[in-house]
């Protein structure tokens, strides 16, 4: 019961606010300021939601953008950790690379697909790299910057216990970092998502981005807005799943802060 | 310099001819050059099975000394050994506890898993660990502690788990960097009589710095007076208070106050 009361208390207002948006939006669609054939009523969307639920291909256009999203933030987290580390805990790598990265980082993801697409095609793996592309920035500096966090402590601690440089990363410098890595992968995943849904509308490539595009060209707005309704769940599924696996990792943290 | 030695030679553990470490005329500057010397020409031994503190004012070198002996860092000249064999780097034989432990404990790590580091370095093999980490718990009075964060822990809980995690190491000598100089009065106080303690039961051989002269005289068996600019030791006593010491009773005691004299005067006046 107090559980109960507990969420309604907590949740509640977020509840509130959404419905009087829901109600507003059927509101201003039944008077039609707006023809229907570009805004569409809450309910006609929901309705086509339900409709692509059950004959399926919700659920595996869903699946599709989840899937090329997921495989880009990998690939840029992967690369991201492994490229910030090395500045992060070297000079040498840093005096190398940061000038090339900096020139990089301001060049726009979507700027990139047409390169890619002459590299790859277009493709799945075309998609993949530009995601990794758009995505690596907010790991790789927070890896950077966690890795470069000096812990002269540690690394006393590290030489007294006789560890060498590969269990120094692995024991001591990869978890330190952890806290950088994971607030830097969570906006590398929110733009992953923004980059699996463009590179679809670029590229023709199955997804919702695709169908979303595909509705839009063809004044499908129903189908358009349930395209919109299933990308901020997956989004907001996806950045409350990873904010969970973060507070479940970084327990150690609570305390201090 | 030292006087007094007859009744305190009897008292030393068999077996100490051959010191457990020895510092020969090291010296060390940084910087320059010409560069600051920091150690002018230090020349002390570590006896085995000893209480070694080692007291001086803040600036005296005493926290680089140690590290010197640790291995973290080399001296400009002079020579370190350890059983007979030169330092040159740090040693799973030579334990360090640190002053700052929020700095050297790892903050994600729980206790046991803090306790373990030592053992996963010397590699032991998993099975045995926990048997190891549990009396280690048991040792240090952590056993209700096992699973929490350091971050969750009082600073003298703290310092149990890092010592903890010393022994766990099954070092030859402890070096202790003014382990209990950031708790308050009462803490220190205990973990003092511990440490004493456990150093009779292991027979540990402990150097351990300080800048509080009580704090030297309580627990050492014998005490080195560091000076600074440049440090160098300027005094050698031998204490021979008999153990186990008790807080009041031996600070209380005639010798305790005689050696508390002398070493202030040293402290204060140069």
């Amino acid at each position: 019961m107090t559980a109960l009361s507990r969420a309604a208390r907590r949740h509640g207002p977020a509840v509130l606010f959404v419905a009087a948006l829901l109600g507003a939006w059927q509101g201003l669609a039944d008077l039609q300021v707006i023809s229907p054939v570009f805004f569409p009523a809450p309910s006609r969307a929901f309705e086509e939601l339900a409709f692509s639920a059950s004959d399926g291909s919700l659920w595996t256009s869903a699946w599709a953008t989840i899937k090329r999203m997921l495989g880009g933030w990998l690939l840029a987290s992967a690369a991201g950790i492994v490229i910030g580390g090395a500045i992060g805990s070297s000079r040498t790598a840093r005096d190398y690379l940061e000038p090339t990265l900096e020139f990089m980082r301001p060049l726009p993801a979507s700027a990139i697909i047409p390169v890619a697409i002459l590299f790859l095609g277009l493709s799945g793996s075309m998609a993949l790299a530009v995601i990794a592309f758009g995505a690596i920035w907010p790991v790789l500096l927070g890896a950077a910057h966690g890795f470069a966090t000096s812990r002269r402590g540690l690394r006393d601690v590290a030489a007294a216990l006789e560890f060498g440089p590969v269990q120094w990363m692995w024991k001591f410098s990869l978890p330190a970092a952890m806290p950088d890595i994971l607030s830097g992968a969570r906006i590398s995943l929110a733009i992953a998502l923004i980059l699996a849904v463009v590179t679809e509308m670029q590229a023709s490539l199955p997804g919702l981005g695709y169908d979303i595009f595909m509705a839009q060209r063809s004044f499908r707005s129903a189908e358009l807005y349930a395209g919109l309704i299933a990308l901020g769940v997956i989004g907001f599924i996806v950045n409350h799943g990873l904010a969970m696996f973060e507070r479940r990792v970084l327990s150690w943290r609570e305390p201090q802060s | 310099m030292a006087h007094g030695h007859s009744a305190q030679d009897l008292m030393r553990p068999a077996g100490s001819a051959q010191p457990a470490m020895s510092v020969r005329e090291v010296s060390l500057t940084l910087g320059g050059p010409p560069g600051r010397l920091i150690l002018d020409a230090i020349s002390f031994d570590v006896r085995q099975g000893e209480f070694l503190s080692i007291v001086g004012p803040s600036g005296c070198g005493k926290t680089t000394l140690l590290r010197l002996m640790a291995g973290l860092m080399p001296p400009t000249s002079g020579e370190i050994t350890f059983e007979g064999a030169p330092v040159r780097r740090p040693s799973l034989s030579r334990a360090i506890v640190f002053q700052d432990y929020t700095n050297a404990l790892l903050p994600w790590r729980t206790v046991s898993a803090n306790i373990a580091l030592s053992l996963e370095a010397r590699g032991v093999a998993r099975a045995e660990r926990d048997d190891r980490v549990a009396a280690l718990l048991k040792k240090m009075g952590l056993q209700h502690a096992a699973a929490q964060f350091p971050g969750q822990l009082s600073g003298g809980m703290q310092q149990r788990v890092q010592i903890a995690r010393c022994l766990a190491q099954q070092p030859r000598i402890m070096l202790m960097d003014e382990p209990f100089g950031a708790l308050d009065a009462i803490t220190r106080q205990g973990l003092q009589d511990e440490l004493m303690a456990l150093a009779a039961d292991e027979k540990m051989t402990v150097a351990f710095i300080t800048h509080d002269l009580e704090e030297a005289i309580y627990l050492g068996d014998r005490v080195f007076v560091l000076a600074a600019n440049p440090g160098r030791v300027v005094e050698e006593i031998e204490v021979g208070l008999e153990r186990p010491r008790h807080q009041l009773l031996t600070r209380e005691d005639p010798r305790f106050l005689k050696h508390r004299h002398r070493l202030f005067g040293l402290l204060q006046g140069h």
